[in-house]
């Protein structure tokens, strides 16, 4: 049974359609990305799944349980927009954050000296969340997180916003939580951030879902048709090649998606009459590759993929 | 709606703004505050009547004189010798005040007394000369009227008013009516503060949490209007702790202030103006007149029911706007049916039963203010302190359900205030 079943919803903010029909299931013990370009409706679908707004129209169960006050319990959520009171003391808000989840006061203030100590924090106890830097600040958002144990972990563009260091540790947070059989769905717009973390996808564009499964196999679908390429010299040779598209494209570097099923050693040839080649490489297409073929590159607006 | 949840959040709520220490300061000072505003208007007041205008006084009769040296002795002086000339020139070096040169045509009323000053004092000088004057040479009249000393004695006995009050259980009581005005001025005046205090430090927590974008984390657990109605009573849980330990801070010292002022006063305060009846002041018996338990209960609860009204309209506004600075266009229309209750608590006090004060007393935005004060003064009929109640508790109801409906929208839209526009459409979708 899926451990989060998101059946038909929808959601409309006055005259927006924020979300449309999006139907989609996480399965137990797997990291699951919502992914799209800011405002394809992620954050609306999370909120929904969160119980914090409700849907319009369709249904969410959590563990068979339509999503309620007690479905809130079984989540570790950490939006996007986060933050803390800044004039509490750490460990009584963690306290506080962990008994509105449900835990004791007893279980409660044990959850929280645990993961203090796990974060080499346990001296910030009595410390004002203000006094903290950022960095410290997002650990203690990450243990208000997951201190309650949940068995579903939701975070919303979990790296925004997070230092190198914190992003690696969310990302071995996120790895040793699928060990332990737990579930993770989080939303992203930086796609090649996550590809590999991600077991199943749910591509958002426009308030809809274009495009799920599981990553491996919808990669595996698209067939070795991009070109990964790596070169020294005039760069102008790529506005040459016809009827390819190119994405991450940089002086040296660029990622072809031959369209028509040309052959690549035409490319290749086109490439070394010009420029000196280190790397010519034939690859799955990354995932903004397999967005924009799926939405069409009419349909978005490059900017807000990166 | 989780009753748990509720209570977590006013718990915490109520206790991170116990401990600040904000509030404990905040505690101690206002009361000090207050105490220090009264004595110095009682300073400047004393000083005022002791400031020591020097009239000189050039009576040719020789009788007036004594007779205003007993009325005041430091205000009057006798001049007998100087020459008018001479009195100019002291006025107006500032030496004296002012001058008046009596003659026996005074007495005989041909002629006018003229009171000759620079203008310092100001008209209560004016007519405290004039009140001295016309006693002195009144009574300096009827001395060579020849009239009988019975009929002397009965012009000089003076009459003070006693005034005793008729309950409506038909008990007489000592009228207190003076006492209790301040009173009732007093809670009408705590009510409003405290309401707009405590109004105002919900409407900042609520901003505070959408700037500090905790709002999210936090309702993900818990139901907006569990927040809410957890943040209002928290809030209000303090306010009341505030009140109660004034209240009783206020009994305490009251109850040893007639002691205390009988160890500093007596006996020698007593017995310095012993013919002196009007003022005479017997400090062990000193005590102020009681404060019915009815009031206090009363107080309280108009001051809840106050708190509750507005609070929840205070919230509302919290959650409507992004910041601080743009809580002003949705305040406005808040605050004019308290300031309206404000100044309808003015004339109340005048007079508790006139038709403004009871109309007024009666609209739920402003009965907490002005019922209080009518309360304190007056008998006030049960059926309208019944039905005042009733609808501020009806109106509660409708607030409630206008901000619970504007709080769980608002706490979500970040990045620009709301108009009332958006606030109308998310209380008919909401």
């Amino acid at each position: 049974m899926a451990v989060i079943s998101v059946n038909d919803i929808s959601k409309s903010f006055g005259q927006t359609k924020a979300v449309q029909n999006v139907s989609f299931e996480v399965q137990k013990g797997r990291i699951f990305g919502l992914l799209g370009p800011n405002g394809a409706g992620k954050t609306t679908t999370i909120r929904m799944i969160n119980h914090i707004i409700i849907a319009d129209g369709g249904d969410i169960t959590i563990n068979g349980t339509h999503v309620s006050p007690e479905t809130q319990k079984m989540i570790g959520y950490m939006p996007e927009e986060r933050g803390l009171y800044k004039k509490m003391a750490v460990g009584e808000q963690l306290i506080y954050l962990a008994r509105l989840k449900g835990l004791s006061f007893q279980e409660a203030r044990r959850a929280t000296r645990h993961w203090l100590e796990r974060f080499n924090a346990a001296d910030w106890f009595h410390k004002k969340v203000g006094e903290l830097s950022k960095g410290m600040s997002q650990k203690i958002q990450f243990i208000a997180t997951i201190a309650h144990d949940p068995d579903i972990y939701i975070f919303d563009e979990p790296f925004s916003g997070l230092d190198p260091i914190n992003s690696e540790m969310l990302k071995e947070i996120v790895i040793e939580l699928r060990e332990q059989g737990k579930t993770v769905l989080f939303s992203t717009h930086r796609m090649e951030q996550v590809e590999q973390m991600c077991d199943d996808i749910c591509l958002f564009n426009h308030g809809k879902a274009v495009l799920k499964g599981n990553l491996r196999q919808i990669k595996h679908s698209y067939g070795k048709n991009t070109i990964n390429i790596e070169f020294e010299g005039d760069h102008g040779f790529l506005d040459q090649l016809e009827n390819v598209r190119i994405n991450n494209r940089s002086t040296n570097f660029a990622e072809i998606r031959v369209l028509d099923g040309q052959d690549t050693q035409e490319i290749l040839k086109t490439a070394m009459d010009h420029a000196e080649i280190y790397k010519f490489e034939r690859v799955e297409p990354s995932l903004t590759e397999i967005f924009i073929s799926t939405v069409g590159e009419d349909n978005i607006n490059p900017n807000e993929l990166v | 709606m989780s009753f748990r949840q509720i209570l977590l959040v006013l718990k915490r709520e109520y206790m991170t703004r116990l401990r600040s220490k904000g509030f404990i300061i905040a505690t101690i000072l206002i009361p000090l505050g207050m105490i220090g505003f009264v004595g110095v208007m009682v300073g400047i007041a004393v000083w005022d009547t002791d400031s020591g205008h020097t009239i000189a006084i050039v009576d040719q009769t020789e009788t007036i004189y004594p007779r205003l040296e007993k009325l005041a002795a430091d205000k009057y002086a006798d001049y007998l010798d100087a020459s008018e000339d001479s009195l100019k020139s002291l006025v107006m070096s500032e030496q004296i005040d002012g001058y008046i040169l009596l003659s026996e045509d005074h007495i005989n009323q041909q002629a006018e007394p003229e009171f000759v000053s620079s203008g310092a004092g100001g008209l209560s000088l004016q007519s405290s000369v004039q009140a001295d004057l016309r006693s002195a040479i009144r009574s300096e009249r009827i001395s060579r009227a020849n009239i009988s000393t019975d009929v002397q004695k009965i012009y000089e006995s003076s009459v003070s008013l006693n005034t005793r009050k008729l309950t409506a259980e038909g008990e007489e009581t000592d009228d207190n009516t003076g006492f209790l005005t301040i009173v009732g001025l007093v809670m009408g005046v705590i009510i409003f503060g405290a309401v707009l205090g405590y109004g105002g430090m919900l409407t900042r927590s609520i901003i505070e949490e959408k700037t500090n974008r905790i709002i999210e984390v936090i309702t993900s657990s818990v139901k907006p209007i569990e927040l809410l109605l957890g943040k209002m009573g928290g809030v209000g849980a303090l306010a009341i702790s505030q009140m109660v330990f004034w209240l009783v801070t206020f009994f305490a010292l009251t109850s040893a202030a007639g002691p205390i002022a009988g160890m500093f006063l007596t006996p020698d305060m007593g017995a310095a103006n012993p013919s002196d009846g009007a003022q005479g002041f017997d400090p062990s018996t000193f005590t102020l007149p009681e404060i019915e338990l009815s009031l206090i209960i009363f107080f309280l609860v108009f001051f809840v029911l106050g708190y509750l009204i507005y609070s929840s309209l205070f919230a509302a506004v919290g959650a409507a706007v992004d910041s601080e600075t743009d809580t002003q266009q949705f305040m406005f229309p808040i605050m004019i049916p308290i300031m309206i209750g404000y100044f309808i608590m003015f004339r109340a006090m005048e007079n508790p039963d006139s038709t403004l004060a009871v109309v007024g007393s009666l609209v739920p935005f402003c009965t907490p203010i002005v019922m209080i004060t009518r309360i304190a003064i007056t008998d006030v009929p049960l059926w309208e302190i019944g039905l005042s109640i009733l609808l501020m508790i009806g109106t509660f109801a409708g607030t409630m359900w206008l901000s619970a409906k504007i709080y769980s929208v608002g706490i979500l839209s970040y990045g620009s205030s709301a108009s009332f526009k958006e606030l109308w459409k998310w209380i008919r979708e909401g």
